[in-house]
C-alpha cells in the first residue's frame, strides 16, 4: 500500500510514469477508500498504462479484462466447463450405477443423482474468467477492465455487483466474497456515456493531453536516447497537431512512437521533408494528414523565423535589444 | 468541515450537477483522506469523488474556486486594502498590528468578540463567523441582484454591526484621552475607521459573490434550453458550433439504442437439428450445443437534403445531422439538391464537418442557386440511384416541400417507398404553414410513412425517440 500522495508519485516515476498530483491522488484516494477507479480521456493518453503501472509499483498481479461488444458474463465471469462435466459422467458411469443400486423406480433414481449433483456443479467444473479470478485470488490484484465503453449497457449494470460489495453471485453456487480487495481501474473512451449507476460507485478520473513541460518530461523518461532538440520541436509540433480539429488527435503514445522512430532514423533536428515522410506515425486519416501538413509547414515556416531573429540578436551584443526596445 | 462540504455539494447541486447522498459521503472521506494541507490534493479528491463527467470539470473548478476561497480572499484583500491606504509595508503593518493587540489588551476589555478579532486580523475566525451568520440569514437564497441589499442588511444585523461601531467609536474617544504621540492617535483613528469600512465591504461581497455563485447555473440553463427549442432558421454562428455538439451525441444516441437491440439478437435459439447432427460423431451425446444464427442487419439510410435559399440554416444542421450518422454507420448514402440531385456520400467521408458542409452548400456538386424543384430532383434520383434502395433501406426526405409549382413528380416518391422499407419526411416548417402556397407537403405525405415537423433541436429527439421505439 501507499503511505501517502507523494509516496505514489514516486513509486509511479519509479515505474516511469510521470503522475500529476491530480491523478495519484486519485489513485492514492483509491488504495484507502476501496474504491474502482474510472477512467476517462482521449485515447493515447495513458489510461491503460496507468493499471499496468499501479500492478508493478505495488507488485501485485494484473488481472486484465478486455471489453467488446457482445461481452457476456460467460466471457467475463465464468462458465461452466461442460465438456469436462461430460467426459467426468462417462468416465464414472459405474460409480453412477452403484449410486443407483436398489433405486425402486424412476423417481428414486432421480432423487439419489439429485443428491449428488453438487459434485457437477462445483469450482472443480468452473472455468473462472477475469473478474472472478481477481475476487478469488489468494494475493491482492489490480484489476484492469479496458474499454468498459465499448461493452454493453446491460453489462455495464452487471459489473455493479462487482464494484460496489467486491462480490459475485453464481446461481447454483452462491456468492463469492473478495478474498482479499483488489484495486480496480476502468477506462473509457467516452464512445458513450457510462450509467449514473456505474458512475457513483467510481472515483472519476479525467486525463487530458499533458502540458508541453510534461511532454518533454514524459519523452525523457521514457525515450532517453532522444536528442533534446529533437525531443523539444516533436512536442512542439505535435501539441500544435493537438489545436487542429483531427479525427483522431495524437496522443503521448504516438508522440512517443514518433520520437522513437526519428531517434531510430538518426534525427537531430526536424525538417520539412522528413516530417512529411514520417507524419503517418503520428496522423492515422488521410484527410488529417493533409490538414496537418499545411499546419506544419506554418509552423515550420514561424520556427524558422524565431530562429532568425534570435541569431540577429545574438550577434551585436546588448545594444540591439535596445535598439528593438526603442 | 462537513457541513463545509455538503454545502459544497448543495451548491454543485443547484449549479445542475448531479451529487448523490453516497457520492458526498466519498468527498468527506476523501477529505478525510487527503487532508486539507495540499490544496491541490484535497482539490482533486473532491474532484474525483463529486464529478463523473467531464463536461462538469470547469464549472467544478469555478465554483470550488469561489467557494473554497471565495470569502477568505475577501477577507484577505479587505486587509490589504486597509495596509494600502495606511501605506505601510507588511513589516511596518505587521508590528502596528502588534501595537494594536497590546492596546486592545488594555484598554478593550469591553469590545466583543467580533470587534476584536476584525481589529487584529484574524480572518480565520471573522470567516467562521461571517458563515454562521449568513446561515442564519440565509443568504444562500439569494437569487436577483436587487436582494443584495436587503441580504447586506439582515448580515449586517446579524453580525451586530451597530454594536461594533459603537464599540469601536468608544474605543476612539478613550484613545483621545490615552497618552500616545499624535501621529499615532492619527494612525490608529484612521485604522480604526478603516476597518468599519472594510466590514462594511467585505459583507457587500461576500453577498454579491453568493449571488453569483447561483447565477451561474441559471444563465447555462437559460442558454441550454433556449438553444433546444430555438428554430433553426434563427441560429448564430456560435450557436450552430454548440449544436454540432448536440447533433454528435442524438446520432451516438441512436447507435447505442440499435447496438443493444442487434446484440439480442445476435444469438437466435437453441437449434435442435443441427446440434443432434453434429453430435452424431460423440454416439448422440451433445458435446457441442448449436444456435440458429441470425443476420445481422445493419442500418440502411440513404437521406435526401434540401439544400435551397429557403431552409439554408436548417439544411446546415441536417447535414450536421448526417455527417455525424455517416460518421457512425458505414451503410449511410447522402444525397443533396434543389432543382438537380448530386451524391455526397464520399465527400462526407473524406473531408472533415466544416469543409463537407461547406462545399455542399457551396454548389460544388449541384446548382444551388436554382429555384427549388422537388419533382424534378426526385425524378432525377429515381433515374440515377434507384438502385442505392433496396427493402432494408430507409429513406429520409429533408425539406419544406415548397415546389415553386413545378410539377410535383409525386408518383416518384411513390416509387421509392415500394422498394424502401420506410420513407421518412422531416419538414423544417411550421406545420402551420404546411400546405399553403406552393408547399406540396400533402401531396408527398401520401407516399410516406411518417412526416414530422422538425425545426429544432427537441422536435429532432422526439423524432429520433420514435424511429428507435419502432
Amino acid at each position: 500500500m501507499f503511505s501517502s500522495i507523494e509516496n505514489v508519485m514516486e513509486q509511479f516515476a519509479g515505474q516511469k510514469y510521470i503522475a500529476s498530483r491530480r491523478i495519484a491522488t486519485v489513485i492514492y484516494l483509491a488504495s484507502m477508500l476501496k474504491k474502482p477507479v474510472l477512467v476517462e480521456g482521449p485515447a493515447g493518453v495513458g489510461k491503460t498504462e496507468i493499471a499496468k503501472v499501479l500492478a508493478q509499483s505495488l507488485g501485485h498481479e494484473l488481472i486484465r479484462l478486455q471489453c467488446y461488444e457482445g461481452l457476456d458474463e460467460g466471457k467475463a465471469l465464468y462458465e461452466w466447463e461442460y465438456a469436462k462435466q461430460l467426459l467426468y459422467t462417462q468416465i464414472l458411469k459405474d460409480k453412477v450405477s452403484e449410486v443407483l443400486v436398489g433405486a425402486k423406480g424412476l423417481a428414486q433414481a432421480v432423487d439419489r443423482i439429485a443428491q449428488e449433483d453438487e459434485v457437477f456443479f462445483s469450482e472443480r467444473f468452473m472455468l473462472p474468467r477475469p473478474l472472478l479470478k481477481a475476487i478469488t485470488s489468494e494475493k491482492p490484484v489490480v484489476l484492469l477492465i479496458d474499454e468498459i465503453d465499448k461493452a454493453d449497457a446491460e453489462f455495464e449494470a452487471f459489473l455493479l455487483e462487482l464494484l460496489s460489495d467486491y462480490q459475485v453471485t453464481v446461481p447454483e453456487i452462491g456468492t463469492f466474497k473478495a478474498r482479499q480487495i483488489p484495486l480496480v481501474v476502468l477506462t473509457s473512451n467516452n464512445a458513450r456515456e457510462m450509467s449514473d449507476a456505474l458512475k457513483r460507485r467510481c472515483l472519476h478520473l479525467y486525463i487530458d493531453f499533458p502540458e508541453r513541460d510534461q511532454e518533454l518530461a514524459i519523452i525523457k523518461l521514457k525515450a532517453p536516447e532522444a536528442a533534446d532538440k529533437l525531443a523539444s520541436e516533436v512536442v512542439g509540433v505535435v501539441q500544435s497537431l493537438r489545436k487542429l480539429d483531427l479525427k483522431k488527435t495524437p496522443g503521448i503514445s504516438e508522440t512517443l512512437d514518433w520520437v522513437k522512430a526519428l531517434t531510430l532514423l538518426n534525427v537531430q533536428s526536424l525538417d520539412q521533408d522528413l516530417v512529411s515522410e514520417t507524419l503517418d506515425t503520428i496522423v492515422k486519416y488521410e484527410g488529417d494528414v493533409r490538414k496537418a501538413q499545411e499546419e506544419l509547414k506554418e509552423y515550420v515556416r514561424r520556427a524558422k523565423t524565431r530562429r532568425g531573429s534570435d541569431a540577429g540578436s545574438a550577434g551585436p551584443g546588448p545594444a540591439s535589444d535596445k535598439d528593438l526596445l526603442n | 468541515m462537513e457541513d463545509k462540504l455538503v454545502e459544497f455539494a448543495n451548491l454543485l447541486r443547484q449549479n445542475g450537477v448531479r451529487v448523490s447522498l453516497a457520492e458526498t459521503l466519498d468527498a468527506i472521506g476523501a477529505a478525510g483522506t487527503t487532508g486539507l494541507e495540499n490544496r491541490d490534493s484535497f482539490r482533486a479528491g473532491l474532484r474525483a469523488t463529486m464529478i463523473k463527467r467531464a463536461s462538469e470539470l470547469p464549472l467544478f473548478e469555478e465554483l470550488f474556486d469561489i467557494y473554497f476561497s471565495g470569502l477568505g480572499e475577501i477577507i484577505k484583500q479587505a486587509g490589504q486594502a486597509v495596509q494600502d491606504a495606511l501605506s505601510m509595508s507588511d513589516q511596518e503593518f505587521q508590528k502596528f498590528l502588534d501595537e494594536v493587540e497590546e492596546l486592545l489588551k488594555k484598554e478593550g476589555q469591553k469590545l466583543s468578540e467580533m470587534a476584536k478579532e476584525l481589529l487584529q486580523n484574524r480572518s480565520g475566525q471573522m470567516e467562521q463567523r461571517m458563515r454562521d451568520a449568513a446561515r442564519a440569514v440565509r443568504v444562500s437564497g439569494i437569487e436577483r441582484t436587487i436582494e443584495e441589499n436587503y441580504f447586506a442588511r439582515a448580515l449586517a444585523r446579524e453580525l451586530w454591526l451597530d454594536k461594533i461601531e459603537q464599540e469601536i467609536r468608544e474605543l476612539r474617544e478613550q484613545i483621545q484621552k490615552l497618552d500616545f504621540s499624535d501621529a499615532m492617535k492619527a494612525k490608529l483613528e484612521q485604522y480604526l475607521e478603516r476597518r468599519l469600512k472594510a466590514l462594511d465591504d467585505i459583507i457587500r461581497r461576500y453577498v454579491r459573490m453568493e449571488r453569483e455563485k447561483r447565477d451561474m447555473r441559471a444563465r447555462e440553463e437559460r442558454k441550454l434550453s433556449q438553444l433546444g427549442d430555438k428554430s433553426f432558421y434563427y441560429l448564430s454562428d456560435e450557436e450552430l458550433d454548440k449544436m454540432k455538439e448536440a447533433v454528435t451525441r442524438l446520432a451516438q444516441r441512436l447507435k447505442n439504442v440499435l447496438a443493444v437491440r442487434r446484440k439480442h439478437a445476435k444469438k437466435g435459439r437453441f437449434d435442435i437439428k443441427r446440434t443432434l447432427r453434429q453430435n452424431l460423431a460423440y454416439g448422440g451425446v451433445p458435446f457441442k450445443l448449436r444456435f440458429e444464427r441470425r443476420k445481422r442487419e445493419k442500418p440502411q439510410v440513404v437521406i435526401l437534403c434540401d439544400v435551397s435559399d429557403s431552409v439554408r440554416n436548417a439544411s446546415r444542421f441536417m447535414l450536421q445531422f448526417v455527417y455525424s450518422l455517416q460518421d457512425l454507420y458505414s451503410r449511410v448514402r447522402s444525397f443533396v439538391f434543389v432543382a438537380d440531385i448530386g451524391e455526397v456520400t464520399e465527400h462526407f467521408r473524406n473531408n472533415d464537418i466544416r469543409e463537407a458542409l461547406d462545399t455542399a452548400l457551396k454548389g460544388d456538386i449541384i446548382n444551388v442557386n436554382a429555384h427549388s424543384d422537388f419533382g424534378r430532383a426526385f425524378r432525377g434520383f429515381v433515374s440515377d440511384h434507384i438502385g442505392a434502395i433496396n427493402k432494408r433501406t430507409t429513406v429520409i426526405v429533408l425539406g419544406d416541400a415548397r415546389n415553386n409549382y413545378n410539377l410535383p413528380h409525386d408518383w416518384c416518391l411513390r416509387e421509392i417507398r415500394q422498394r424502401a422499407r420506410k420513407v421518412i419526411w422531416l419538414n423544417p416548417e411550421s406545420r402551420n404553414t404546411w400546405d399553403f402556397g406552393d408547399s406540396e407537403i400533402g401531396r408527398y405525405a401520401v407516399h410516406c410513412d411518417m412526416v414530422e415537423e422538425c425545426r429544432n433541436l427537441n422536435q429532432l429527439y422526439r423524432v429520433v425517440d420514435q424511429l428507435v421505439v419502432r
